[in-house]
Parts: C-alpha cells; sequence; structure tokens
C-alpha cells in the first residue's frame, strides 16, 4: 500500500508533466486543427532557456521560469507566422514541417549547448517533505501545484473571459466565429502563444529533476499524446485528466512490471485506446478528422 | 514507361554494380554508397504507403528493425545463411505491417499517424528490453556480410566493402524495380484512386480495405529486406538503429525526395546520407540544415526534389 502511495504520487507528479504536454498540444489541435510533433522539442527547449538564465543570469528559479515562458512565447509567435499560417489548409505539409522543427529545433540545442545532460540545481530538488511515512522532494509537489494551478487558470481563462471565450468558439466552428466577428487569425496567435508558455513551464519544472538534455522531450512528447489519446482528441478536460492518468498507470505498472516497460505500457494503451474507443473517454466528434 | 527506360535500366545497373564491385572508388564513398542505399530501401517501401496510398507511417523503422533483427536472430544464432535468411526478413516485417495496416484502417489523419508512431514505440522498446532475445540496448553483434556463391561461372563475393556496396545498390535497384511494376500495375492505380479520395474509390468498386493493407504489408515487407541489407552492412543490429527518430527520417527522405515518385526516396535517400558528409559540417548542424529545408520545400514545394526536377525538364522540353 505504501509503495502504491509512493508511486501514485511519483504518477501524479509525472502525470502532470504530461497534462503541460497534452493541453498544449490541444490547445493548437483545438483552433488550428493541427497536432504539432514539435511540442516536445519546444518543451526540451524551455527547459534550456530556463536552465540557462538560471545558471549564467539570475540565480532565480522564478525569472528563469518566465524567462523560459517568454522566451517561447516568441519562438512560438515565429513559427505560428513563419511555417504554419502559410501551410493552413494542408494537414499533412502542417505535420511533416512539425517533423522538420524537431530536427531544426533539438540538432541547435545540440550544436549550441552540446550532446550532455545539464546540470539544474534548483533547491527545491535537495528539499523533502515529509508525508506521513513516505518523502518527496520539494520539486515533485511544486511540479503538481504549479499544473493545478495552471489548470484552473487555463480553464478561468478560457470560461471566464471574452478571449477564452472566442478561442472555444474557433475550436468549435472556425466559420461560425468568423460570421459572429471572432478574429480567428487572432485566436491562432493566442493558442499557439498559450501552448508554447505551458510547454516551458513544463520543461522548466522538469529539468531540475530529471537534468536537461536535448532529448528531454521526446519521451513528455508521446505520453502527452497518449494522454490526449486516452481523454479524447480535441477536448482539453480530457487531456487534464488523460495527462493524469497516463502518469498514474505508468508508474503504478512499476509495481507488477520491470520498470524497463513502463514505456511499453503507455504505448499498448495508445493502440488498445485507439482500436476499442478511438474518441478516447471525452472524445468530441464535432469535427471531421480529415485531412 | 517506355521500353527504353525499361532497357536502359536493365543495361545501366548490372554496369553500375559491376564498377563499383571492381573497387575503383576510395573506401569513404563505398561506405556513404551502402549507407544511402540502406536508406533508400526502406524509403522506397515507405513511399508506396506515404507517397502513393498517402498513409503518414510515423513507424516505419519499426518494419527495418523487425527485418534487421529476423536476419541477425536466425544468421547468428541459428547458423542461417544471409540468403536464407532474407525472405524471411521480408516475410516477417510484411506480416507485421499487413497486421497493423488492419488494425489502423479505421483510424484517419493523426489518429493514424499517432497508432503507428505508437507502434514503432512498442517495437523499439521490445528490442530494448527482451534481452534473451535481441541482447537488449547493445544489439546483435557479429551478423556476418552475405555468403559467396558462384552463378553462371561468374564468382560472386561481398565480404570487401566494394562488393558489399555493389550488392547494396544491387539490392537497392531490386527494390526500385519491384515499386516501380507495383505501382505501374492496376494496384498503383487503385492506391493512388485510395489516396486521392477514398470514398469515391470505394463508390467505384476499389476494395479499399485490401488496397490499405497490401500496400502496408508490401512496404513493410521491403523496409524488412532493406533491415537485413542495413544488419548485414553494419555488422550488427541495435534497437538505436530503429528508434522513433529514424521513422520520422525515413519520413523525411520521402518527402523531401518527392512523395509519390518512383525516384523519390533514391534522391532524398542520397541527398540525406550523402549531401551532409560532402558538406562536412558538425553533424547537428547538418540535420538542422535539413530541417529548415523540409520547412521550405512544404512552403515553396511539397512535391518534393523529383517534382522539382520533373518541372525543370518539362520546362526544358518546352523551351526545345
Amino acid at each position: 500500500m505504501l509503495a502504491f502511495a509512493e508511486q501514485a504520487v511519483n504518477g501524479l507528479m509525472m502525470g502532470s508533466i504530461y497534462v503541460f504536454v497534452a493541453l498544449g498540444m490541444m490547445l493548437i489541435y483545438g483552433v488550428m486543427h493541427v497536432l504539432n510533433f514539435a511540442h516536445g522539442a519546444l518543451f526540451m527547449l524551455g527547459g534550456y532557456v530556463a536552465q540557462t538564465i538560471f545558471m549564467r543570469v539570475f540565480d532565480n528559479y522564478l525569472l528563469a521560469v518566465a524567462g523560459a515562458v517568454l522566451f517561447l512565447i516568441l519562438i512560438g509567435a515565429l513559427l505560428e507566422r513563419g511555417v504554419f499560417a502559410p501551410l493552413r489548409g494542408n494537414l499533412r505539409n502542417q505535420v511533416i514541417a512539425s517533423l522538420g522543427l524537431v530536427l531544426v529545433i533539438q540538432n541547435t540545442v545540440v550544436a549550441v549547448f552540446g550532446p550532455n545532460a545539464l546540470q539544474f540545481p534548483v533547491q527545491a530538488t535537495r528539499a523533502t517533505v515529509q508525508l506521513g511515512p513516505l518523502s518527496f522532494a520539494v520539486q515533485h509537489l511544486l511540479i503538481i501545484a504549479v499544473g493545478a494551478a495552471c489548470v484552473a487558470a487555463l480553464f478561468a481563462f478560457l470560461h471566464l473571459t471574452k478571449l477564452g471565450t472566442a478561442l472555444r468558439a474557433v475550436s468549435q466552428n472556425p466559420r461560425g466565429a468568423l460570421v459572429v466577428g471572432i478574429d480567428v487569425e487572432a485566436t491562432h496567435k493566442l493558442a499557439f502563444a498559450l501552448s508554447m508558455a505551458l510547454a516551458a513551464i513544463g520543461g522548466a519544472l522538469l529539468g531540475p529533476l530529471f537534468l536537461v538534455f536535448p532529448q528531454m522531450g521526446d519521451l513528455p512528447l508521446v505520453k502527452g499524446l497518449a494522454g490526449i489519446v486516452l481523454g479524447g482528441m480535441g477536448s482539453i478536460p480530457g487531456a487534464v485528466l488523460g495527462g493524469l492518468a497516463i502518469g498514474v498507470i505508468e508508474a503504478t505498472s512499476t509495481l507488477v512490471l520491470p520498470t524497463d516497460w513502463k514505456d511499453v505500457v503507455v504505448f499498448c494503451t495508445i493502440v488498445v485506446v485507439l482500436l476499442l474507443r478511438p474518441q478516447g473517454l471525452f472524445g468530441l466528434r464535432t469535427r471531421d478528422d480529415h485531412g | 514507361m517506355s521500353r527504353m527506360a525499361v532497357l536502359a535500366f536493365c543495361l545501366a545497373v548490372p554496369a553500375l554494380v559491376w564498377g563499383i564491385a571492381q573497387g575503383g572508388l576510395p573506401p569513404y564513398l563505398l561506405h556513404i554508397l551502402a549507407l544511402a542505399c540502406t536508406y533508400a530501401i526502406p524509403a522506397i517501401g515507405l513511399n508506396i504507403m506515404l507517397g502513393y496510398a498517402g498513409l503518414v507511417c510515423l513507424g516505419h523503422a519499426a518494419f527495418v528493425g523487425l527485418g534487421a533483427y529476423t536476419l541477425g536472430i536466425l544468421a547468428v544464432d541459428h547458423g542461417w545463411s544471409f540468403w536464407g535468411a532474407l525472405p524471411l526478413a521480408a516475410v516477417v516485417a510484411g506480416v507485421a505491417g499487413g497486421a497493423l495496416g488492419a488494425v489502423t484502417l479505421r483510424l484517419r489523419t493523426h489518429f493514424f499517424m499517432i497508432a503507428t508512431l505508437a507502434f514503432g514505440l512498442v517495437l523499439h522498446a521490445v528490442m530494448n528490453n527482451w534481452e534473451e532475445l535481441t541482447r537488449g540496448p547493445v544489439g546483435l553483434p557479429g551478423i556476418p556480410r552475405p555468403e559467396g556463391f558462384t552463378l553462371l561461372g561468374l564468382d560472386f563475393a561481398f565480404r570487401r566493402l566494394p562488393d558489399f556496396a555493389a550488392f547494396a545498390v544491387g539490392a537497392t535497384a531490386v527494390a526500385f524495380a519491384i515499386s516501380a511494376l507495383l505501382i505501374r500495375s492496376d494496384f498503383g492505380r487503385m492506391l493512388v484512386a485510395i489516396r486521392q479520395d477514398e470514398t469515391l474509390a470505394a463508390a467505384k468498386g476499389v476494395n479499399v480495405t485490401a488496397g490499405k493493407v497490401l500496400a502496408f504489408a508490401i512496404g513493410a515487407a521491403i523496409a524488412g529486406a532493406g533491415g537485413a541489407v542495413k544488419a548485414a552492412f553494419l555488422r550488427v543490429s541495435a534497437p538505436a538503429s530503429f528508434e522513433y527518430l529514424e521513422g520520422i527520417n525515413l519520413v523525411l527522405i520521402v518527402i523531401i525526395g518527392g512523395a509519390g515518385r518512383l525516384s523519390g526516396p533514391l534522391l532524398g535517400a542520397l541527398l540525406f546520407v550523402a549531401l551532409p558528409e560532402y558538406l562536412r559540417v558538425a553533424a547537428e548542424w547538418r540535420l538542422v540544415f535539413f530541417g529548415v529545408a523540409l520547412v521550405m520545400l512544404m512552403r515553396f514545394a511539397p512535391e518534393g526534389l523529383a517534382g522539382i526536377l520533373a518541372r525543370v525538364f518539362r520546362r526544358r522540353a518546352a523551351a526545345a
């Protein structure tokens, strides 16, 4: 039982990271109807920017995270303007361009920072909290807390503000949104900016725990996708619950299976869900998924 | 395809293979050439799925890996010859491809891509973790080069690098010929019909299900054979060669070369392997260059290099 509780907390922690990835991808998918496969690489870039600011400029974790968020929003604006907007209307070309971006971002980072993992020694990774008989690094709990706060803030934004409502309107029906006077182009930029901010926070939160390295976004990308598939393509609440569920499934699977097989469990979850319930647990089938 | 083209192909390929086997080329160039072939063969298989049937498969490296491990396990652990294991490598990958095609049929666009990606990840994880069979992350070493034989009084040998490079070029030519014959057949036209409009094709009596599953099986079988050639070239079969980024690289090769054009995978593989070697910059910057080239192609010439070349030739012909 103790082992289960410990793995459940670990699972919630990794699940929160997957939620950052899944939410970011779903925001873009919602309005632009494209999965951005470069999201993992951008998540990794967020980790690197935060690490660089922390080690070389400010020595302040909060400022480092904020810097990473700003930097990624800037990169996102460039990508939206330079890559995704001109390819609008051709799903396949947008997805393939995003695969090309993976190469560009990952290898630029290797060329600039080197292939080795970098330390990101934040105080919160060394301090521990005692929860009954178990002890966790503060960073674990920080990730869960920040994840919950970001999800709450995003839901408040989407449901309580005009901009958020516009975003939801576009993701439900772009033409209808245009008819009632919503600036659809602007919502694309907004979704990209929000998505990039979430990626930056996710990368900056995970970096201190497992070091910062060029492939650090690869598995979170796939696990985030798994969360999306489980929760249901196009559903924001689904992305949250799916991401958390994937984290917990993965962590608790280590109680019965060797640790090496935990990724296999997640990948098989994707395949099984896609085959048995392709719309996921909360999937919306309001828009065709035709390319 | 005109008769002249077929004749030229049948004369040029043996001449090329013989020329390479004479060993006049520097070893470095031969190495690059053989490596390009190990990418070209799976890319030819992927082109049938992606270029002609329009199925964006992100897990293609797994089929290459299946072929490589089939050869590795049979040759190293059971003493099979390369020639006995090669067809089996293609069959194993082909069956896996057909099965994946059959179960992912109902899925479209993003769902399909995610499912194929997950399939590749599962197989890669199995290669990494099933140590009794695959020897785990370090890979399966000691895979032999193909055995020599005598045919029609000619001695064929494959151990030296020039011989193996010649064999790889020959194998690529065979894969190319197979894909060319398939694409020019009714089957090829059926695939294009499915890609262009699945509903219309079905309404016209095309068996969409069979078409897709077959495209998958054939594409995967060619990839499996390519995997066997790759393992025989590298002398080792290790999971790192078949990770998901390699699958994405194959997609990039097909797209950059020109998806849905027969010469696309060849151009793409040559460019992917040879051009960065030629540029001789740090390895990372080559891939950055490649990524940028890909994004630019998507924007300005989504038909790929083969498409650009065809356009240039057409313009020349029109001007003349």
